[in-house]
C-alpha cells in the first residue's frame, strides 16, 4: 500500500470506526462517497445514520451517495492530516466535491475526532518524508535576512536531490539541484533521516566522512536553526534526558615507503604488484623490502592476477556494530581469501565478494577484480571481486 | 652498501577516523542536571528513614537501601565549604585555568558534600568553614557547569 505522509488511504477509513462519535451524529444521515485515484487510492462508502457509521469500500460506481468527494490518495491524506489546507485543494481543483463542500467541512470535524497518522520507528521515517515536512517547519523570525540555496543529495532508498530555498524569510523546497548552491550536502539518505530523528549525531557522521559538505561550511552548520526539530509522527514526548556526546576527530596519514607505494602505484594502475624473494620465490603481497623468511633484501617486482582463486571464505551474516559508529554492514557479506595467478600459495589476499555472488561462492572459485571507477592509489581502488564465471569456475 | 631509493613510488594515504563519546547522565542525573539549567535550582534526594539528604542525586540509600529516586528535596543555593585542594597544574581537558580552587561544599540541607570551583577567593586565603553561594551559568550546556562556580557569601 503505497504510503503519503507516513500513512495510507486505507489506513484513514480502517480507523474511522474508533473515531467516529455517535452522540454527535445523531441527527445526521448521510452517506458520503470517496474516490482516491493514484497508487494507493480506491473508492470507500461511508454512511451515516442516526448515530451509525458503516464503511465499506466500492467497487465500481459510487451510488446513493449525497455527497462524493473525487481527489488523489496523495492530496486526500495530506488533506486529512492537516498537512494540505482544504481550502487549497479545493481551489487548485486537486479536490473536488459534488455536493455541499462547506456542509462536509463542519461535518466531519463534529462527529470524527481528527485522524492521526501511526506511530513510526524512528528507523522506518525516510528523508523524503523529512523533507517534505520541510517548508512547514521553516521558521522565518530565524532566518531574516538570510539567502541561500542548499542542496541535498541523498543517496539510497527514500532519497532523491532537493534545493531548499531560503529568501525574504520565506522557504521553499524544490526537487532536484539547483546552480549555484551555497552549500552542498551528500550523504546517504539513511544517514539525513538518522540525523533528523536524533540516533545519528551529525558531528560523527561529519566527521567519520558520512557526511560530505561542499560550500559554505558555515552555511551548513546554521541551517538546523531556521527549522523547528523534526518530530516523528505519532511519538510521545519523553522525559528529556541528558546525554553528553563528544566527537574527538583523528587525522591519519600512512606514508608507503617506496616498496609498498609501488603496490598502490600498481592498484592505481588496476595491476597487482608483488616482489619475489631472490632466495625462496615467495610472491610478497603486499612488497616488503625484506623477505622475512630468508632475511634478504627484494627488489624484482612481478604482475600477479588480476584474477585468482579463492581458497576459504567467510560468510558473515551477523554483522557486530562498528564500535565508532554503531552503524551495522549490511548482511550476509563474505570475505574471501584470493590467491591471484602467479602468486605463491601463502600470499592470498583478502577481500569482499560482490554480493550477488555469495550463493554460488565455492572454494576454489574463480574470481575478477572490481575496481572503484576512479582509482587514485589507495586501499578503496580495489572493491572487491567478483565470480569470474565466463572463464568456468569449479 | 648505499641504498638506492627511488620515492617516486612513495605514497601517504589520507584517513579520518572519529571517536565519538557518549556519556549518560541516568534518569535522575537528567533531572537534577535540567534543574540547575531551567530552574536555577540544586536538588537533591532525602532518605526519610534515615533522615539523610543525598545530593548529587542516587537512586537509593547508601545507609538502609530504601529506594529514594523521587523523594526530590530543594537545596538552598548557598553553603559551607568543608574541604578542598589547589589545582595547581594546567591541562586541557581542566574546565579552569589553573590555579584554582576545587571545593567540597555542603549546600544548606544536604548531608553529602558536592565538588565544584570556588572563585573569588584568592587561593592562598581560602579556609575551610567558610559560606559559599552557587553563580549559574548564563550559558548552559547541560553540565554540572551550568553552575559555573561557587564563591564566598
Amino acid at each position: 500500500m503505497t504510503e503519503y505522509f507516513g500513512t495510507t488511504v486505507a489506513d484513514i477509513f480502517a480507523t474511522m470506526p474508533k473515531r467516529f462519535k455517535p452522540e454527535e451524529a445523531k441527527e445526521v444521515d448521510i452517506a458520503i462517497g470517496y474516490e482516491a485515484t493514484g497508487e494507493g487510492g480506491g473508492k470507500w462508502k461511508a454512511t451515516i445514520k442516526h448515530g451509525t457509521l458503516k464503511v465499506e469500500t466500492v467497487e465500481g460506481e459510487l451510488t446513493d451517495c449525497k455527497t462524493t468527494i473525487h481527489t488523489d490518495a496523495e492530496t486526500f491524506v495530506g488533506v486529512t492530516l492537516g498537512m494540505i489546507g482544504a481550502l487549497d485543494a479545493l481551489s487548485s481543483q486537486k479536490l473536488r466535491v459534488a455536493g455541499d463542500p462547506k456542509f462536509l467541512m463542519l461535518l466531519l470535524p463534529k462527529i470524527f475526532t481528527p485522524y492521526v497518522a501511526p506511530a513510526k520507528k524512528p528507523d522506518a521515517v525516510t528523508a523524503r518524508d523529512i523533507i517534505a515536512t520541510l517548508a512547514e517547519r521553516f521558521r522565518p523570525e530565524k532566518a531574516e535576512g538570510v539567502a541561500m540555496t542548499i542542496g541535498y543529495d541523498l543517496a539510497g532508498e527514500g532519497g532523491g536531490r532537493w534545493t531548499i530555498i531560503i529568501r525574504d524569510g520565506k522557504c521553499a523546497v524544490r526537487e532536484g539541484l539547483a546552480d549555484p548552491l551555497t552549500v552542498k550536502m551528500t550523504m546517504e539518505a539513511k544517514t539525513y533521516a538518522g540525523m533528523m530523528v536524533g540516533t545519528i549525531e551529525a558531528v560523527t557522521a561529519f566527521t567519520s566522512g558520512q557526511v560530505k559538505i561542499e560550500g559554505d561550511m558555515a552555511a551548513a552548520g546554521a541551517t538546523a536553526k531556521y527549522f523547528r526539530k523534526y518530530v516523528v509522527p505519532g511519538a510521545t514526548e519523553a522525559e528529556e534526558l541528558i546525554s553528553l556526546r563528544v566527537t574527538n576527530s583523528i587525522e591519519q596519514r600512512f606514508a608507503t615507503g617506496p616498496v609498498m607505494g609501488r603496490w598502490f602505484a600498481g592498484i592505481r594502475e588496476k595491476k597487482f604488484l608483488a616482489n619475489r624473494c631472490p632466495k625462496c620465490g615467495r610472491t610478497q603481497i603486499p612488497p616488503r623490502e625484506i623477505c622475512a623468511w630468508c632475511r634478504v633484501r627484494v627488489h624484482e617486482f612481478v604482475e600477479v592476477g588480476p584474477k585468482g582463486v579463492v581458497t576459504h571464505f567467510d560468510i558473515v551474516y551477523f554483522a557486530s556494530p562498528d564500535p565508532l559508529t554503531g552503524a551495522v554492514r549490511d548482511t550476509p557479506y563474505a570475505t574471501v581469501y584470493v590467491v591471484l595467478d602467479g602468486a605463491t600459495e601463502r600470499e592470498a589476499i583478502t577481500v569482499d565478494l560482490k554480493k550477488e555472488d555469495i550463493p554460488r561462492l565455492k572454494e576454489g572459485a574463480r574470481v575478477r577484480p572490481v575496481w572503484a571507477e576512479v582509482t587514485t592509489g589507495s586501499y578503496r581502488d580495489l572493491i572487491g571481486v567478483e565470480l569470474d564465471e565466463e572463464e568456468g569456475s569449479l | 652498501m648505499t641504498m638506492q631509493e627511488d620515492h617516486k613510488d612513495c605514497f601517504v594515504l589520507e584517513g579520518k577516523m572519529a571517536l565519538p563519546n557518549q556519556n549518560f547522565a541516568g534518569r535522575l542525573g537528567s533531572r537534577f542536571l535540567i534543574a540547575i539549567r531551567d530552574r536555577k535550582k540544586i536538588m537533591g534526594l532525602k532518605c526519610n528513614p534515615c533522615g539523610k539528604t543525598f545530593v548529587p542525586p542516587r537512586e537509593y540509600c547508601e545507609k538502609c537501601w530504601t529506594k529514594i529516586a523521587d523523594n526530590w528535596v530543594e537545596l538552598g543555593t548557598e553553603g559551607e565549604l568543608v574541604n578542598f585542594t589547589v589545582v595547581r597544574y594546567g591541562d586541557r581537558h581542566l574546565p579552569k585555568k589553573p590555579p584554582y580552587i576545587l571545593g567540597q561544599i555542603r549546600l544548606d540541607g544536604a548531608d553529602t558534600p558536592l565538588t565544584h570551583i570556588v572563585e573569588g577567593i584568592d587561593p592562598r586565603d581560602v579556609e575551610s568553614g567558610i559560606r559559599v553561594k552557587a553563580v549559574f551559568a548564563e550559558k548552559t550546556t547541560n553540565t554540572i557547569m551550568d553552575i559555573d562556580h561557587f564563591e564566598p557569601v
